[in-house]
């Protein structure tokens, strides 16, 4: 019996383990299932955990004892953000205002794709409520608490999947990233996460926010991981309207390309000189520019001109369309059903006009351009992914601070770009520094090899929080 | 040039119009907020992208041939 203190660190690890005979899918999935028990009610990263994964692992060790090999997720303990469709258990998106009818006995195609790989799916995972706000105590979901220190955010809005990522509740999972969800609780839980191309995963099954910016992407605690995850989930579905019906890599077998010659571009304005940027979590992404240039890459400084309106552009296309979904509730004796901060946040959207969105889309053209011409001057940028360390948790509500700050991830997502976050070393305080390495439309294997080749000479991303180390 | 406006009388006039039924505290809070939302979009009428055609994508809906 594997204990969960002996639990793999990463997906690389445990795949390894199964096919060695070292430890078997039930084992796994045991010791992830005593974790959830020891410290889920403390940092709060699952709504409900899945009454048939010790089965779904029982199988898995049948299969691969039978010589049935599903790929690198099959056995492996596996988490999805509860905004995704699953047909054997419920879908509430954090929220008591979602039909319980919506997505009732149906997988999204990404649930449909981590079934197939033979994941042991280990329950569904706590967000922001519909991808969007910050948790309300006085509504019935578990707070999110930042297992590296419990008094601050784990941020949002796949809150659930990074806590469980950090303490090994699962070895990965799904997020979803409008703005930056997937990279933001990469980052403030110290693991890896990757927003891909706008189309690159079908977001078919997936309660939406932002129509034209939604992605569904993989969280673990390294770029190997991210890349077995997103050779499971890549790929078109026609019932997905806004999916690429671009091929496909292997991002497992790129993933040792390194970064010679690698055009690292760093756009100083805004991403390096904004006055609510951390010093400290800057210096961590120069850091991270300096081991990738001691590693073969070639690093330039760069301007990706109105970055700051690129924030605005995303947050007003984002809100609005959030709000056309919300509309019909939000508009109705609903609205205080709502969390306080979704309904005042998606309520914004209410105070833009129908012809502030269309020039937003104007200003995303321009951007667009912007951005294309400056990726091919370089390969990949890289920039914080978050502009301080996590957060105190009762300064998430405040309006006036987000507004304020500097996003480093939004401007990606009115881009469409895949950018992948990586632990960059910590803070004084012992919290998570994070660096984005952004690429070019579908170059999502390009960002893991990267991250990858990093990984390789740094170990950030194997850090365990102290609440985990306790438990042992 | 924007013109000036009263916040409190633009945001409890559009907050009616979406038919959000906001308490007297939260609309305090959307009328606080509203100048910083307002220059945030204002910005985005600049004359760099002055000519620049919208990403909207519509295309039409060819019929369903006959059976």
């Amino acid at each position: 019996m594997t204990s969960p203190r002996q639990l793999p660190l990463t997906i690389e690890e445990a795949q390894a383990a199964l096919r060695a005979g070292d430890v078997t899918s039930s084992e796994l999935t045991e010791a992830a299932l005593a974790r959830v028990a020891e410290l889920d009610e403390r940092v709060g990263a699952f709504l409900e955990v899945n009454a048939a994964a010790h089965e779904q692992a029982a199988r898995a060790d049948a299969e691969l004892a039978a010589g049935t090999d599903r790929g690198p997720l099959h056995g492996i303990p596996f988490g999805l953000k509860d905004i995704l469709a699953t047909r054997d258990q419920p879908t509430t998106a954090n929220s008591l205002v979602l039909d319980p009818a919506w997505g009732a006995g149906t997988d999204s195609v990404v649930t449909e794709r981590i079934r197939e790989s033979g994941a042991v799916i280990m329950g569904k995972l706590v967000l922001s409520e519909f991808a969007i706000g910050a948790p309300d105590a006085n509504k019935p979901f578990p707070i999110p608490r930042n297992p590296w220190d419990l008094n601050r955010s784990p941020a949002g809005s796949s809150s659930g999947t990074g806590i469980a990522v950090a303490t090994g509740m699962v070895l990965g999972g799904i997020g979803t990233d409008t703005g930056g969800s997937v990279r933001g609780p990469a980052a403030a839980n110290g693991h890896t996460g990757l927003k891909v191309t706008f189309g690159r995963v079908p977001k078919w099954g997936v309660t939406p926010l932002g129509y034209s910016l939604d992605s569904v992407g993989p969280m673990a605690r390294s770029a190997w991981d991210c890349a077995a995850i997103l050779n499971v989930i890549a790929g078109h579905d026609p019932r997905d309207a806004d999916a690429a019906d671009e091929p496909t890599d292997d991002y497992l077998a790129g993933i040792e390309h390194g970064v010679e010659g690698l055009r690292v571009g760093l756009p100083r304005p805004y991403f390096f000189d904004h006055p609510e940027l951390d010093t400290g979590a800057r210096d961590a992404v120069e850091a991270v520019a300096d081991q990738l240039a001691s590693l073969g890459a070639v690093v330039s400084e760069v301007e990706l001109p109105h970055s700051d309106i690129a924030k605005d552009a995303n947050t007003l296309t984002m809100l609005s369309e959030a709000l056309t979904y919300h509309r019909p509730d939000m508009g109705s004796e609903r609205w205080s059903e709502y969390g306080s901060s979704t309904r005042m946040t998606i309520g914004r959207a209410a105070l833009f006009s129908a012809a502030d969105y269309v020039q937003a889309q104007r200003f995303r053209s321009w951007y667009a351009r912007r951005a294309a011409q400056l990726m091919t001057e370089v390969d990949v940028l890289l920039t914080p992914t978050s502009p301080g360390i996590a957060p105190v948790s009762s300064e998430m509500t405040d309006p006036a601070r987000r507004i304020r700050q500097p996003s480093y991830t939004g401007p990606f997502n009115l881009l469409g770009y895949p950018a992948l976050a990586l632990p960059a070393g910590f803070s004084p305080e012992g919290l998570p520094y994070s660096a984005q390495v952004v690429g070019a439309p579908f170059a999502e294997g390009l960002l893991l090899s990267a991250g990858h080749a990093y990984q390789q000479v740094t170990d950030w991303h194997r850090c365990v929080p102290p609440i985990v180390e306790q438990e042992g | 040039m924007p013109q000036p406006y009263d916040a409190d009388l633009t945001v409890r006039a559009l907050l009616e119009a979406a038919g959000i039924p906001a308490s007297e505290d939260e609309t305090a809070k959307f009328v606080e907020m509203y100048p910083a939302l307002r220059s945030g979009a204002d910005a985005l009428y600049a004359d760099e992208w002055r000519y620049e055609e919208p990403a909207l994508r519509f295309t039409p809906l060819r019929p369903e041939p006959r059976s």
